[in-house]
């Protein structure tokens, strides 16, 4: 039993390496448009599902849904980190003697950056991670071969079905991120450092603008829909046992967290470009 | 009692943290000290975390900088976009990325480890065996992703400015000189100081996090992945709360 030495080992293996890679791109590009083109499947056959498995994001599972599922930890995510709008911007902006402007703050710095970025890390964290931890646990019990077997369409009703309920949970899920997010910056400036309501407000309501919330919206659904496809791929192509699953879970979470940043990071250049649009200095 | 039972798991839970957490900062001091193991992890941690937090390091600051610079360039105050760049990158970014990364990287996969471990019954077979698995494996665990998060701090922050840098310069043609003059302007020793607290707690808090639900696991595969999510969701809320509370203090006490 001697394994058979290859005469240029090292190149080999990096060859190997490459090849290896490039596979695994192909790999996630077929995973991505077998998913995309069975939505239309999903919708047909596997109503029932997509139903449950809505419900079962928007609450969460286990010991999630004790501390009041996806919408209470997004929620929660975002009321510290509009809270921290409050603590650093009020504080930068007190050092140059223009506290008052920490309701444009808020009303500009939450809807391009806060809001969208958080909402995308609480995406992966919670419905993301829990379905690679779902799809991967099934693919370790062979549970999708049964379904193969059994003739249902996997992809389509693993994958697709998921990827429509993250479209569709996201959207209350984002309306009460952002909401979230004004009302802590909006409490820790006025009441934790008593700056006057009446002067935050008028400066949040002058620079507030309903286009980029819809711009950041539309931010959103594009990081929900991303962020459903990395995971449901990792946790298909999961392997390796109870570790494996935890793995492809760990995987799936740091693809998805630089995928959800270079999106925002694109969408943002793309809308905003290099305006404004706030024409302060008239 | 059918009404009490869903409020004592939770509470349970919290309790058994609580226990591992004080097990872990007792044991930490008692020999034997498990050092091969402390290597192993922390060279773990620094591999798995270290392309991911280059990764995510620069199109956040690039973010940043890009939506701030808008602003900045707006009140005909271009020259201090090295001021805001630094204040962003090194108080919030850097320890935030460094988390997002310690969490969402390394403590999955010790999650991961030490609840396949559980479930196959190794944890019991080690204290039959004599040896308290909090020391042999969590302690180790805990340090290694504590000082990791700390050095990754510096990484991030390095990388994100660097990526500011030429963003400003070259992207929205800020001056450079004008740049690096105002990296100092609000960003002092103190902010640093407190950035690097900041990311040894995000790394202890979330590796704490991660061995409690690895060392609890219960019921299979499922379990086990299971585990892994609610790690990733309790620690990036950990971190939040944690990040708030301690911009808070240092806020205040720098000023």
């Amino acid at each position: 039993m001697t394994a058979s030495s290859p005469r240029l080992p090292r190149l080999n293996k990096r060859a190997r390496s490459w090849a290896d890679g490039w596979n695994r791109i192909g790999n996630q590009t077929r995973f991505y448009g077998t998913t995309l083109r069975s939505i239309g499947d999903a919708f047909i056959h596997y109503k029932t599902e997509i139903a449950r498995i809505l419900a079962e994001m928007s609450l969460g599972t286990g010991a999630l849904a004790v501390i009041g599922g996806t919408i209470v930890i997004v929620g929660l995510l975002t009321l510290s980190a509009g809270a921290l709008v409050a603590v650093q911007g009020y504080n930068s902006l007190a050092g140059i003697g223009t506290e008052a402007l920490t309701g444009f703050i808020s009303a500009y710095i939450n809807v391009r950056l806060i809001a969208p970025v958080v909402a995308g890390i609480g995406l992966a964290a919670t419905i993301g991670a829990g379905a690679t931890a779902q799809i991967g646990a099934m693919r370790i019990s062979e549970e999708i071969d049964a379904l193969e077997v059994m003739g249902v369409r996997s992809i389509a009703y693993l994958a697709s079905t998921r990827v429509i309920a993250g479209l569709v949970v996201v959207m209350p899920l984002y309306c009460i991120a952002v909401t979230m997010s004004f009302l802590a910056a909006r409490v820790g400036t006025t009441v934790v450092y008593g700056q006057s309501t009446g002067v935050y407000d008028h400066y949040f309501r002058t620079f507030l603008q309903p286009v980029d919330l819809i711009w950041s919206f539309v931010q959103a659904l594009t990081m929900a829909f991303v962020v459903m496809l990395v995971h449901t791929f990792y946790g298909y192509t999961a392997s390796g046992g109870p570790a494996g699953v935890g793995e492809a879970v760990g995987r799936a979470v740091r693809t998805s967290l630089v995928v959800t940043v270079f999106v925002t990071l694109m969408m943002s250049l793309a809308i905003y470009g290099q305006n404004s649009h706030f024409n302060l200095s008239g | 009692m059918s009404t009490a039972i869903p409020l004592i798991k939770p509470m349970r839970a919290v309790g058994g943290f609580f226990a591992v957490a004080l097990d872990t900062f007792r044991l930490m001091f008692v020999p034997p000290f498990a050092w091969r193991e402390l290597l192993l992890q922390g060279w773990f941690v620094a591999r798995v975390s270290l392309l991911p937090t280059v990764m995510l390091a620069i199109p956040f600051t690039v973010l940043n900088v890009f939506t701030l610079n808008l602003l900045l360039l707006e009140f005909g105050a271009a020259d201090f976009s090295g001021t805001t760049a630094a204040l962003a990158a090194v108080t919030q970014i850097g320890p935030l990325v460094t988390v997002l990364v310690v969490a969402g990287a390394g403590s999955t996969a010790m999650c991961a480890d030490l609840g396949a471990r559980t479930i196959r019954e190794e944890l019991d077979a080690m204290r039959v065996l004599g040896i308290n698995p909090i020391q042999a494996l969590v302690v180790p665990r805990v340090l290694a992703a504590t000082f990791v998060a700390f050095l990754l701090s510096s990484v991030v922050t390095l990388v994100g400015l660097f990526g500011a840098f030429l963003f400003s310069v070259y992207g929205q043609h800020v001056t450079p000189g004008a740049f690096l003059a105002g990296l100092t302007l609000l960003t002092g020793p103190s902010e640093v100081v407190i950035a690097l607290t900041k990311a040894a707690l995000f790394g202890l808090a979330a590796s704490l996090i991660a061995c409690y639900k690895g060392i609890s696991v219960g019921g299979g595969p499922t379990g086990v992945g299971n585990a892994v999510n609610e790690t990733v969701v309790f620690s990036f809320i950990a971190l939040f709360v944690i990040n708030l509370l301690v911009t808070a203090v240092g806020v205040k006490a720098t000023t």
